[in-house]
C-alpha cells in the first residue's frame, strides 16, 4: 500500500501520481505556470459579461411567515421595472423545486425572513439598490415555527398546506411526505427482522419508548441513548451567487455559477414551458460553492426579469443574501446504541430530525444520507432509522459539503465513545471489533467492497499516539462512511481540434476543487499526450454531454471513467470520442434496502488537544484525518481537498453557527460569523490513502464528518460531554463534570502563566 | 461624492471645520465594513492617506505614535517590542496581517469599537491622545477619550493626531481570550502594566468601554495568588457585561476573573 503523507510528499522531488507531468506541490496547474485563480486570470459569473445588462435586486420578506398585502412603489423612477408575484402568475410560471415542487419564483406568502417577494430592475446597480430601498411592503403576519422538534410536534402549524413531489431528475427516489405534518420526506431503514411492523408514521418525541422495535435491543447488555444537535452553518463561497440571463430568439441563455448545469436546464425549461434544448446554461469557473450553488437559486428570477424587460439581466447577491440563500440543515439526532458486555454491537436506532427550512430543496436527499451515514461502518444484527425532513420558517437548508453525514456522524461517533466508556473498553478497540470488513453486509443489504476502515482507524489512532488501554487524556478518534449520489450518470466527449490539440467536453463544473485540472491530467494520461495538448471547455449545455451534477464527491470517480471511455473511443474512431458511465441503485424509502452508494467514501480523524478548565477554551495539538482515495489523480490537489474538508470540519466543530432571532439571521456577515483562518489550522496534518491499481474514489468531503466527533471525543476524555455543536468554550464549561464527582479531570492546562 | 485628500494636519482640520459632516477616513478597515453593510453613507470624505506627518513613530523618550501609524508597524518595530512590549502585543493581537497592514492607531481610537484589542492596553499604559482642531490642540487620556459604544469625547471639528505612551518602568502583559477563530475579536481583553510598583489592570471588549478600577489595583500584592484572585473577582463583579457572538455576559463575568488573575500573576514573574 502506498500511504505517503502530505509531508513526505512535500519532500519528494516529483509526485507518484499519474506520471504524465513532473509537478511540484504548489504548481497547482497541469498547464504550467501560476494558477489563474491566484493571478485574477479567471472571469467568474460575478464579473458579468453581457453588454447592456440591467441589474436586478431582490426584495425580501422581513417577516418569517405571513402574507404580502401590498407594495408601495410611488417613489420609483419611471424607468425602474418592478416585478411581483403578479408577474409570475401572468407568465404562468408553475411551482418548482428539485425534489419537492414547493417554490415559486416570487411568493406572496413568504415563509422565511429573506424569501423573495418582489424584484426591481434598473440600468445600474446603484439605481437598483436605491429602487429596492424605496419599495415599501405591507404584510399580514402569521405565526411561525423555527425549531425542528417544534415543527414535527403533533399540533404544529403547517409551513406548507400540502406536499407535491417534483418531476425533476433530482427527485431520484420516492418521496414519503407525511400529510398533515411538516414532514416532506421520511426515510427509514429497517433490517430484515424489523420490517413489516405496525408503527406510528412519525415519532415526535425525543424520549419516545419505541415499543414497536424495542426487541431489537433484547440481546444488548448496555444501551446508550443520547441526543445531539448541529446548528445551521454557512457555506461562505468567496464568490457570491451570480447570474446573467438573456433571451435570444425565444431561447433562454444563462451564464451562472452552478454545480448543477443539467438540472438547471431541466428546471428552467419546466418553469418557462420550454423544451430542454431551448435553455442553455453556461458555467464559468466558480469562486467556491461547497453545495451553495446547486439547483435554482438566482436563475429563475433573473430569467423572468430578462423576459419581461427584453434585456440581458444580471443578478449578484450581497454577502448577507448569500448567507440567507441556503444553509446547512440544523439537525437533532437521537442515537440508541446497544452492545453486549464483550463489546459486540447488537442494534442501532437513529432518529434524525432534519430542519430543511421554508423549502425542501434537496433536504429529502440530505435526510436519507444523514440516516444511513449515522449507522456508521459497523456490523449490527438490527438497524432501524427514521430520518425526517421537516419544514420550518428558517432559510432553506440545502446541499452542504458533508451532505447530512456530518450531522449524524457527529452524533453516532460520540455515542460510540460513550458506549466504550460504559463498557470499559478502549474506544479504538471497540470500533475495531465491530468494523465492517470486506464482504460484510451494511444495513442496506449492500456487501462491502474495497473497504479500508481498519487501516484508516489505525492510521488515525497512531497519529495521536493512541496506545491500547493507555492514557487517552485529550485524545479522540472517529471513523465514518459516506455515500455518493446513486444513481447517477456521466458522459464525456473528446474532440480533436484542427490545431492538433484535444478538447475535453464535460459537464463537471470547476468551483475551485480542480475539476479542469483533473480532466486535463486524465485526458493526457488516456490519450498518451502532454498536458498542454489538452483543452477543457467550460461546461455549456449546448456543447457538453449530460452529467448528473458536480456534487457528492462524484465527479472524479464518475467522470474519470467516462473520460477513459471517450479517449478509447477517440483513439479507435478518429476525431471524436464519446464515453458514458452510469451507476445504478437507490434505496427503498420505507426499508432502506437497496444500493445506497456505488462506492464508499471512507475516512477517519483523530484529535489531540487541551481544554482550559477555567475558560473552556480548546487548544488543538494535533488534528489529523485519513481519507481513502483509491487512485489519486492529482496528489497536490488531493491534499488540498482533504485539508479543505478538515478545515471546514474544524470550523463546524469549534465555532461556525448561524444564529437567529425570531427567524431572522443575526450574523450574516464575516465579522459576526467566523470561519477558520490560517492561524486556526496550524495543528492540521493528514493522509490521502492510496492503493495502486484501485479505482478513483471521491475525496471532496470525506474528511468533513469525522473531524467534529474526533474533537468531541477528545474533549469528552476530560469529562466534558458536549452534545451541541459548535463546541464553544461556553458550552464546554457548561458540560463540565459535576463537582460531586470524584477527582478533577487530569491533563488540563491552567493557561500559560508566564510571559 | 467628494474625496478630499489633504497633505497636512492643518489642511485636515480646516477641511473638517468647514464641513463637519465630512467623514475622516484613516485605514478604512472599520468604515469600509460600515459602508459595505449599508450602515454609513456620506457625501464628503477626508482621507488622511497623504498626511505624512501623521505617520511618524518616535521612541527616544516617550513613545509618540502618529495617528496614521499602522498596527503592523507597532507589532514589528524593534524599539516598541523591546521597550513597550505590551503595546506591541496588543496590536499584534488584532485580526490578521492583512488588517494590521492598513488599520491605524488613530482609527482604532476614533472608532471606539468595544471589541478592539488596543484600547485596554493603551489605557493600562497611561497613553494620552493628542487632538487637534482649528481652535488649537489638547491632550486627553485614552480612558477619557472613549466614553462608550462607538463614542468618544472628540468634538466634531477635532482630529486625533498622535498617541503618546510613557516609557514603562515595569512589565506589561496583554491577554486576549478568543472563543472562535484565531482571527476573531477578543471575548475579553485584559491588559496589566506595572509602574513604580503599582499595577494598572484594564479590561476591555466585555462592555461599552475599557474598565480600570484603581482601588482594586491598589490592593495588589505582587506574586500573591490570593491577591490576584481577589482583584480578578472584584473586576468580574463590578463590570456590567454585554452578550454577543463571542460570549454571554455570564461567561464573560466568569472568564474576566480568571484572565485578570492570570495577567497579574504574569506581570509578577
Amino acid at each position: 500500500m502506498n500511504t505517503s503523507t502530505a509531508r513526505a510528499r512535500r519532500d519528494q522531488d516529483n509526485n507518484e501520481g499519474t506520471g504524465n507531468a513532473r509537478l511540484r506541490p504548489g504548481e497547482t496547474s497541469a498547464v504550467q505556470g501560476v494558477n489563474p485563480r491566484i493571478t485574477a486570470g479567471i472571469r467568474y459569473a460575478t464579473d458579468g459579461g453581457i453588454p447592456g445588462e440591467w441589474h436586478l435586486r431582490i426584495i425580501r420578506s422581513s417577516v418569517p411567515a405571513g402574507r404580502v398585502t401590498g407594495f408601495q412603489t410611488a417613489l420609483l423612477d419611471d424607468e425602474i421595472i418592478f416585478l411581483t408575484p403578479d408577474d409570475v402568475d401572468a407568465a404562468g410560471l408553475p411551482a418548482f423545486g428539485c425534489q419537492i415542487a414547493d417554490q415559486t419564483v416570487l411568493t406572496r406568502e413568504p415563509k422565511f425572513v429573506g424569501d423573495a417577494i418582489a424584484a426591481v430592475l434598473a440600468p445600474t446597480l446603484a439605481a437598483a439598490r436605491i429602487a429596492a430601498s424605496l419599495v415599501e411592503v405591507s404584510y399580514e403576519r402569521a405565526p411561525a415555527v423555527f425549531d425542528e422538534m417544534a415543527a414535527i410536534a403533533p399540533d404544529a402549524l403547517l409551513v406548507h398546506r400540502s406536499h407535491a413531489t417534483s418531476e425533476s431528475d433530482s427527485a431520484y427516489f420516492d418521496m414519503r411526505p407525511q400529510d398533515g405534518t411538516n414532514v416532506c420526506h421520511r426515510f427509514r431503514i429497517r433490517t430484515a427482522a424489523l420490517q413489516g411492523r405496525q408503527e406510528p408514521n412519525v415519532i415526535t418525541e425525543l424520549d419516545d419508548s419505541d415499543t414497536a422495535l424495542a426487541d431489537a435491543f433484547a440481546q444488548a447488555d448496555v444501551i446508550i441513548d443520547e441526543v445531539f444537535h448541529t446548528p445551521a452553518a454557512a457555506h461562505v463561497p468567496m464568490e457570491p451567487h451570480a447570474t446573467n440571463a438573456q433571451w435570444v430568439e425565444g431561447r433562454l441563455e444563462v451564464v451562472t455559477g452552478t454545480q448543477t448545469p443539467f438540472n438547471m436546464r431541466q428546471d428552467l425549461a419546466h418553469i418557462f414551458g420550454l423544451a430542454a434544448d431551448d435553455v442553455r446554461i453556461v458555467v464559468p469557473p466558480m469562486g467556491g460553492a461547497f453545495g451553495a450553488k446547486t439547483f435554482i437559486r438566482t436563475e429563475a428570477i433573473t430569467a423572468l426579469a430578462a423576459r419581461v424587460s427584453g434585456r440581458p439581466v444580471r443578478c449578484v447577491l450581497d454577502r448577507d443574501e448569500v448567507f440567507n440563500e441556503v444553509t446547512r440543515h440544523p439537525s437533532t439526532v437521537r442515537i440508541r446504541l446497544g452492545a453486549k458486555a464483550d463489546g459486540t454491537f447488537v442494534a442501532k436506532r437513529i432518529w434524525a430530525y432534519v430542519n430543511t427550512g421554508a423549502y425542501a430543496d434537496c433536504g429529502p436527499g440530505v435526510a436519507q444520507k444523514m440516516g444511513y451515514a449515522g449507522v456508521g461502518p459497523y456490523r449490527f444484527e438490527h438497524v432501524a432509522v427514521d430520518s425526517y425532513c421537516i419544514y420550518t420558517n428558517l432559510p432553506p437548508g440545502g446541499a452542504f459539503r458533508g451532505y447530512g453525514a456530518m450531522q449524524s456522524v457527529w452524533a453516532s461517533e460520540r455515542a460510540v465513545d460513550l458506549l466504550a466508556d460504559r463498557l470499559g473498553i478502549d474506544a479504538v478497540e471497540l470500533r475495531r471489533q465491530n468494523l465492517l470488513r470486506e464482504g460484510d453486509t451494511f444495513c442496506t443489504g449492500e456487501v462491502m467492497h474495497d473497504s479500508h476502515f481498519e487501516e484508516l482507524l489505525d492510521d488515525a489512532a497512531s497519529a495521536v499516539g493512541w496506545e491500547k488501554d493507555g492514557d487517552r487524556a485529550g485524545k479522540g478518534v472517529a471513523i465514518m462512511l459516506k455515500g455518493m449520489q446513486t444513481p447517477s450518470k456521466a458522459e464525456a466527449r473528446i474532440q480533436l481540434l484542427p490545431d492538433g490539440r484535444y478538447e475535453v467536453q464535460a459537464g463537471t463544473a470547476d468551483m475551485g476543487q480542480g475539476a479542469s485540472e483533473m480532466l486535463t491530467r486524465l485526458a493526457a494520461e488516456y490519450l498518451k499526450c502532454d498536458v498542454d495538448q489538452i483543452v477543457v471547455c467550460t461546461p455549456d449545455t449546448d456543447r457538453v454531454p449530460y452529467d448528473t451534477r458536480t456534487t457528492s464527491s462524484r465527479s472524479t470517480h464518475m467522470m474519470s471513467r467516462a473520460l477513459a471511455d471517450a479517449a478509447q473511443d477517440l483513439l479507435q474512431h478518429g476525431t471524436v470520442g464519446h464515453g458514458y458511465v452510469s451507476n445504478d441503485g437507490g434505496l427503498d424509502p420505507d426499508t432502506g434496502q437497496g444500493v445506497a452508494s456505488s462506492h464508499w467514501h471512507q475516512g477517519s480523524a483523530a484529535a489531540s488537544l487541551d481544554v482550559d478548565e477555567e475558560t473552556g477554551v480548546i487548544t488543538l495539538r494535533t488534528l489529523y484525518a485519513s481519507s481513502y482515495a483509491g487512485k489519486v489523480v492529482n496528489p497536490h490537489g488531493a491534499d488540498l481537498q482533504n485539508e479543505g474538508s478538515m478545515i471546514l470540519g474544524l470550523g463546524s466543530a469549534l465555532f461556525e453557527e448561524l444564529q437567529f432571532s425570531d427567524g431572522q439571521m443575526t450574523n450574516p456577515n464575516l465579522s459576526d460569523y467566523n470561519i477558520a483562518s490560517a492561524l486556526d489550522v496550524v495543528s492540521i496534518s493528514h493522509k490521502v490513502m492510496q492503493i495502486p491499481g484501485a479505482e478513483v474514489h471521491g475525496l471532496g468531503e470525506t474528511a468533513v464528518p469525522p473531524v467534529p466527533p474526533a474533537i468531541g471525543n477528545a474533549v469528552a476524555s476530560f469529562g466534558y460531554h458536549v452534545t451541541r455543536l459548535p463546541m464553544t468554550p461556553e458550552r464546554v464549561l457548561a458540560a463540565a463534570p459535576s463537582h460531586e464527582q470524584a477527582s478533577p479531570p487530569v491533563g488540563h492546562i491552567q493557561g500559560e502563566e508566564g510571559a | 461624492m467628494t474625496w478630499i485628500q489633504p497633505t497636512s494636519v492643518d489642511a485636515v482640520v480646516r477641511a473638517r471645520a468647514e464641513n463637519p459632516e465630512a467623514i475622516i477616513v484613516a485605514g478604512g478597515t472599520f468604515l469600509g465594513i460600515l459602508v459595505r453593510a449599508g450602515m454609513l453613507e456620506a457625501d464628503d470624505w477626508i482621507s488622511l492617506q497623504d498626511v505624512r506627518e501623521l505617520t511618524r513613530l518616535q521612541s527616544l523618550g516617550d513613545l509618540s505614535i502618529g495617528a496614521m501609524v499602522r498596527h503592523r508597524r507597532l507589532e514589528l518595530d524593534e524599539d516598541v517590542r523591546g521597550i513597550w512590549p505590551g503595546i506591541a502585543a496588543a496590536f499584534r493581537a488584532v485580526a490578521s496581517p492583512r488588517v494590521r497592514n492598513v488599520a491605524t492607531v488613530g482609527g482604532v481610537l476614533a472608532d471606539a469599537d468595544y471589541a478592539s484589542d488596543p484600547p485596554s492596553m493603551l489605557v493600562a499604559s497611561r497613553a494620552v491622545a493628542e487632538i487637534a482642531s482649528v481652535r488649537g490642540s489638547r491632550r486627553v487620556p485614552i480612558e477619557e477619550l472613549i466614553t462608550g459604544h462607538y463614542s468618544t469625547c472628540l468634538e466634531e471639528d477635532e482630529l486625533i493626531t498622535r498617541v503618546i505612551v510613557p516609557r514603562p518602568q515595569g512589565p506589561a502583559v496583554y491577554r486576549k481570550l478568543r472563543t472562535r477563530s484565531q482571527e476573531d475579536r477578543p471575548s475579553s481583553s485584559v491588559a496589566a502594566v506595572v509602574h513604580q510598583g503599582t499595577v494598572r489592570v484594564v479590561v476591555g471588549a466585555v462592555s461599552d468601554r475599557p474598565h480600570h478600577f484603581a482601588d482594586l489595583c491598589a490592593t495588589w500584592r505582587p506574586g500573591n495568588e490570593d491577591s490576584a484572585r481577589e482583584i480578578g473577582a472584584g473586576y468580574a463583579e463590578r463590570i456590567e457585561y454585554i452578550d454577543d457572538n463571542r460570549g454571554s455576559a455570564a461567561y464573560r463575568r466568569r472568564v474576566v476573573a480568571v484572565e485578570v488573575r492570570r495577567a497579574l500573576m504574569q506581570v509578577s514573574s
